[in-house]
């Protein structure tokens, strides 16, 4: 139950946000994270977030790299990589440097990608 | 001067035999001290802070996890080491966990005074040195003024320092006693169902401070001491000398 998430190894986990817990406010930690329950308010995140595919997120997410498998209603600005499974429900939109969607995920939103989540302009052409 | 503390079940005549052992041990060691035997009119707390202040340069606590338990908030802070012999194997994790064996051969853990600077919890006016523990019915965690967690089924509530095993961790969670961290594990009827695996907690934080409000039950420090709720917990680092052995598990 701990050990894997989507076949992604977390070594040391600082918090687990359990199935039957409700977090209420800005909640912010500096490890790896694994939410299963609640989570109304913003959610910072130093390291790996992983939002397992019964969670609940009512909140912004700010995180190093997250795996998304459950439903998120906000915003997610992510500085490195944002795995979306096909599980996730997302309605906010997306900030990454890489992002991978699988088949199946819903996403309502924008996304923006780019070096430091900025957004990526088109060069422009000279006809 | 070393002063050793015996616990009052250690006055049974079947510990005789070891209490004789380990007193040579000592001797061969240079490690003679005073000994004071704990007894039902005694209380531990004045003995250990009235040889403090006598000059005790170590306190050494001979009996078991309650033995040491006992001592922790008369020593916490006061910069003296504690050193500890366990006696029976049963119930004395924590010198198991700070890598002691048992009898004379604590001794030689002693001699080579390896010493660590451990945090203590801080519940209230009151250290502890392993665990904190209150029923989740009713109890909300309130971490800052914007922040709390409650458990939406009934369970427990436990706050690690130090690691005893009384619940079964996650197997990637780590519990160190000087990290200036507490760890929160939170244990739902839902997942006691499966006590035999290895995974009986549900939910695990790691905080410096928090409160704990429950309007009903009170909260219980290292298994033996109630404190009665709202509870401020805190971290309180690096208030605790102790002796420990090399297979200490953190």
């Amino acid at each position: 139950m701990f050990n894997k998430q989507d076949g992604h190894d977390i070594k040391e986990i600082e918090t687990i946000v359990g199935p039957s817990v409700k977090i209420k406010g800005d909640f912010n930690g500096h490890g790896n994270i694994i939410v299963e329950g609640i989570v109304e308010g913003s959610l910072k995140c130093g390291n790996m977030l992983s939002v397992k595919n019964k969670a609940k997120i009512m909140a912004d997410i700010e995180a190093k790299d997250a795996i998304i498998g459950g439903e998120v209603e906000g915003n997610i600005k992510i500085s490195g990589y944002l795995e979306i499974t096909s599980t996730a429900k997302i309605i906010g939109d997306i900030e990454a440097t890489k992002i991978s969607i699988a088949e199946g995920a819903l996403f309502n939103g924008k996304c923006t990608m780019g070096l430091g989540g900025k957004p990526v302009h088109a060069p422009e052409t000279h006809d | 001067m070393h002063v050793y503390i015996y616990d009052s079940y250690l006055n049974q005549p079947k510990y005789q035999k070891t209490l004789s052992r380990i007193e040579t041990r000592i001797t061969d060691l240079g490690l003679n001290g005073k000994i004071s035997r704990l007894g039902l009119m005694k209380n531990v707390n004045e003995v250990v802070q009235s040889e403090i202040r006598r000059g005790a340069k170590t306190i050494v606590v001979v009996g078991n996890d309650d033995t040491v338990q006992q001592v922790i908030n008369s020593i916490a802070r006061t910069g003296v080491p504690l050193g500890i012999i366990p006696i029976d194997k049963k119930n004395n994790l924590i010198a198991e966990r700070l890598g002691i064996p048992c009898q004379d051969d604590a001794c030689d853990i002693l001699s080579a005074r390896r010493i660590e600077q451990l945090d203590l919890g801080l519940a209230n006016d009151q250290f502890f040195l392993t665990h904190a523990a209150i029923t989740g019915e009713g109890t909300r965690i309130e971490v800052k003024e914007n922040y709390s967690i409650e458990l939406k089924e009934p369970g427990e509530i436990y706050v690690f320092n130090l690691d005893v095993g009384s619940v079964s961790l996650p197997p990637n969670v780590f519990i160190n006693p000087s990290d200036g961290l507490l760890q929160v594990a939170l244990i739902t009827k839902h997942s006691k169902k499966f006590l035999f695996s290895e995974n009986t907690v549900e939910s695990i934080f790691a905080f410096d401070k928090f409160r704990l409000v429950n309007q009903k039950k009170p909260i219980l420090l290292d298994g033996l001491f109630p404190v009665s709720s709202p509870v401020e917990i805190s971290i309180s680092r690096n208030s605790l000398k102790v002796i420990v052995g090399k297979n200490r598990s953190f």
